[in-house]
């Protein structure tokens, strides 16, 4: 990562552009030395976890009585990462979660070579998990684009956001913030879908909004396992950009949905220079909606995807095979015992989507929770890193007992009590995680083993980053009630790379949602920075592009708002 | 005397009136006519057929079937186990009634979510037992026993599966021979594999292939092994494919 920054000049053109000229190229980085890219490389990661100082282990709330353990495994989602350079030293930092009551939520200082230091407690961003709350994921953004990354803490309760003081200082501001509405929120991302230059917050709700620490009903479960409607659905907040949020789901058009929410995404997936939302719903229908430009969404599930019936878990937006349209991948359970197959929705360029995971082998990823995309090897296409495994423990299997609750005739699915004790048993555990090689647009060929990420954890979330800025994306991936790993990309000979890291002025400081394409090599490229897509994990800011055997970027634009403002070298 | 006359204008514009619309006056006429519907593409009159002809003659296994083929074509899946919920009720010792309401339950299936599925199968393997209660029957046990198959090994289903398909074996081989009778040699073989029994299996597909030598679906089988084997044994029985539940080999073997 150059130091120096490198400022674009911008080629400003209609109307529209003196307000577009928002976003200044701060940081272009080549490589200082260039290596002969072959189509043959093979990507390799090593875990440095310990070497690192980057060791954390989760742990999943625990809850009393006998359907105590049912919970703890319906609530066992809340091992995150979120990766910023809260310090802006131009290494990206990590905070990661924990969830049972008294554990501390860590904050890891890049020191720059490959080592971290835990800055916790000096931070004072530990908290989150005490009697009435559980941890559940967490996301860097600039609230207040006063050029340091705040950090959100998001829970089974109400929210934190800590406000970036400085000299790695937090202060927290929720009170004042107004995020005080109680929720069940297992995902949320930062986004400035008005673009008044704010960013805004949409929280993805998993369960209704029940104290599951002071139950007063058992029937907080989904009512049903393949179309529930009794989840918590999604909020919205816009930030008022005087430090505030206020609840915006209704006047947006989110309040319909009532699904069991898992992970939220965002892109502009019809190129109209609009933020767009896709949801992941467990037990049911993922659910697209597209940016009206006005404060408000329109629903298109039944046109873009159709209805499904999955267990959608994660979101991840990127355009897989440079055609210019943003796609999106979303895993489902496909295991022994139920074959879902994940989702990687091509973008037909038409306000619809069709599913290709079959024709491009990442179907069957298992019990699956994160994916990421990444351009491992630089060769221009993004790869993709997906982790799995819900529950790894004793040789008993709980799917062989869970079955005999699901077959009775007329059973209450959203009743705790009607689901048998989970005890030592294992459900879809000791999964091999999957890495796929993409295969230029077409297909992808799994290398998990192969790349040395073939883990058997229990995984959820996935932080990608280039943490030692030598051009490679390294890994760091949460399991739940295990220790998290830190892989570093040791892949060799990779192709030569850019990385944009983009400082929006007018637009809200992060740049989120503003889009870069990119031409070398005869390739173009797309990428968006992006506020947090991913199932419980937000990856670096910076835009990473593998460029192959290409040594010059032979043009760059970078779009944002209106998708007018185009600046270009 | 007025009235009379009037009464038997009334009774014969009816009559005239059914024969216009083709009013069937047994079970068999109501079948032909719901065939004919659903010829020209008239779903809505051939459910309406086939429900007619299977009230009057619910045990007819090839009504139920072709009835459940027009609810397939017209995705009226919720239709059909409402109708057969009531065929049974009001018919409970018949066989096939039962075994058409489980078929209408495994008809389902393709269409539902992955935990709908399990439900689906399950309440389907209970109309196949009622079936196999009231009267044991090799269709009834061929189909009970493949559907045991289609669960996952995790349940632990598959050796029932054997057991009902060697009693569908043992009947068939009791019998003279039917073209559908390859059916359990198939099976049987899949049986014998997902129970981990691979030299029975393969006994057992060889021996159907003497039996029915141009048989493709033996063949592949026999042709194959170890993960090759597996992937195309588990694509034959993946729940999200449509099982083609239509009897009609049954009555042209005849």
């Amino acid at each position: 990562m150059s130091d120096g920054a490198d400022t674009i000049n911008t080629r400003r053109k209609g109307r529209i552009t003196v307000a577009l000229a928002v976003v200044t190229l701060a940081a272009v980085s080549v490589p200082a030395v260039i290596f002969a890219w072959t189509s043959s490389t093979e990507i390799r990661f090593v875990e440095q976890t310990d070497r690192a100082g980057l060791t954390h282990t989760h742990h999943t709330r625990l809850f009393r009585g006998k359907t105590g353990d049912v919970l703890h495994v319906f609530t066992s989602g809340g091992a995150s990462v979120a990766i910023g350079d809260y310090d802006n030293d131009g290494f990206d930092d990590v905070f990661v979660t924990d969830s049972d009551i008294g554990r501390k939520c860590r904050l890891f200082h890049n020191n720059g070579n490959l080592t971290f230091t835990d800055v916790t407690a000096a931070a004072g961003v530990a908290g989150g998990n005490d009697q009435h709350s559980i941890v559940a994921d967490a996301v860097w953004f600039d609230y207040d684009n006063d050029g340091r990354e705040d950090l959100l803490v998001v829970r089974f309760g109400t929210p934190l956001l800590y406000h970036n003081e400085g000299h790695g200082k937090f202060k927290d501001v929720t009170a004042s913030a107004g995020l005080n509405k109680f929720g069940n929120t297992i995902a949320a991302i930062a986004f400035d879908y008005d673009n008044d230059g704010y960013l805004d917050l949409l929280f993805g709700n998993y369960f209704q909004p029940a104290d599951l620490l002071n139950l007063k009903t058992p029937h907080v479960l989904p009512n049903n396992l393949d179309n529930a409607i009794n989840g918590g659905g999604v909020t919205l907040w816009h930030n008022t950009g005087k430090g505030s949020f206020v609840d915006a789901t209704q006047q947006a058009g989110f309040d319909k949905h009532t699904g069991w929410t898992t992970d939220v995404g965002h892109g502009d997936f019809n190129n109209d220079g609009l933020q767009d939302v896709y949801l992941a719903c467990d037990y049911g229908t993922d659910r697209i909606f597209f940016n009206n430009g006005n404060g408000t969404f329109r629903e298109a599930t039944e046109k873009a995807i159709g209805f499904d019936t999955k267990k959608g878990m994660n979101v991840d937006v990127a355009d897989y095979d440079n055609d210019g349209w943003l796609d999106i991948y979303v895993t489902n359970i496909t295991d022994e015992y139920m074959k879902e197959c994940n989702m990687l929705w091509h973008n037909n360029g038409d306000g619809t989507f069709t599913d290709v995971s079959k024709e491009t082998g990442t179907c069957a990823t298992l019990w699956g929770w994160a994916a990421k995309f990444g351009d491992f090897d630089n060769d221009g296409w993004q790869d993709l890193f997906v982790v799995n495994g819900l529950r790894s423990a004793g040789k008993e299997n709980y799917v062989s007992t869970l079955v005999n609750m699901i077959i009775q005739p007329g059973i209450d699915f959203s009743d705790l009590n009607n689901w048998p004790p989970v005890g030592n048993m294992t459900w879809s555990g000791f999964q091999k995680k999957k890495m796929f090689h993409n295969m230029g647009g077409q297909s992808f060929q799994e290398i998990s083993s192969a790349a040395g990420v073939d883990n058997d954890r229990d995984g959820r979330g996935i932080g990608m980053a280039d943490f030692d800025n030598d051009g490679r994306l390294d890994l760091y991936q949460t399991n739940v009630d295990q220790p998290s790993m830190f892989y570093r990309n040791v892949t060799e000979r990779v192709g030569n790379w850019v990385q944009l890291k983009l400082i929006g002025t007018y637009a809200n400081r992060d740049a989120i949602g503003a889009r870069v394409k990119l031409t070398a090599g005869g390739l173009t490229q797309i990428r968006e920075v992006n506020g947090g897509n991913g199932y419980a994990g937000q990856s670096m800011s910076r835009l990473h592009f593998g460029l192959g055997n290409a040594s010059k970027v032979e043009a760059v634009e970078i779009h944002c708002r209106e998708g007018q403002g185009i600046v270009s070298k | 005397m007025m009235r009379a006359i009037q009464f038997g204008h009334a009774a014969a514009a009816l009559i005239v009136g059914l024969a216009a619309y083709g009013a069937p006056a047994s079970p068999e006429a109501s079948f032909q006519a719901a065939q004919k519907a659903r010829a020209t593409g008239d779903l809505t009159a051939a459910l309406a057929g086939f429900e007619t002809a299977l009230a009057l003659d619910p045990d007819n296994i090839r009504y139920g079937s072709e009835y459940r083929q027009a609810a397939i074509q017209a995705k009226e899946y919720e239709r059909s186990l409402k109708f057969f919920e009531k065929l049974v009720a009001d018919h409970p010792n018949s066989a096939k009634a039962h075994l058409n309401y489980g078929f209408a339950y495994v008809d389902k299936i393709p269409a539902a979510g992955s935990i709908t599925q399990v439900i689906l199968a399950n309440t389907a393997l209970t109309e196949f037992t009622r079936s196999i209660d009231i009267s044991p029957s090799w269709i009834a046990y061929y189909t009970r026993g493949n559907s045991y198959l289609f669960w996952p090994k995790v349940f632990l289903r598959a050796p029932l599966g054997v057991a009902d398909l060697e009693k569908a074996y043992g009947m068939q081989k009791a019998g003279p021979k039917r073209t559908y009778h390859v059916r359990v040699y198939i099976s049987l073989g899949d049986g014998y594999w997902k129970t981990d029994n691979m030299d029975k299996a393969r006994a057992i597909w060889t021996e159907g292939l003497r039996e029915f030598p141009d048989n493709a679906q033996l063949k592949a089988r026999l042709a194959r092994n170890g993960d090759d084997l597996k992937t195309y044994i588990d694509n034959e029985l993946d729940p999200n494919k449509r099982v083609d539940t239509n009897l009609q080999e049954l009555w042209a073997s005849e």
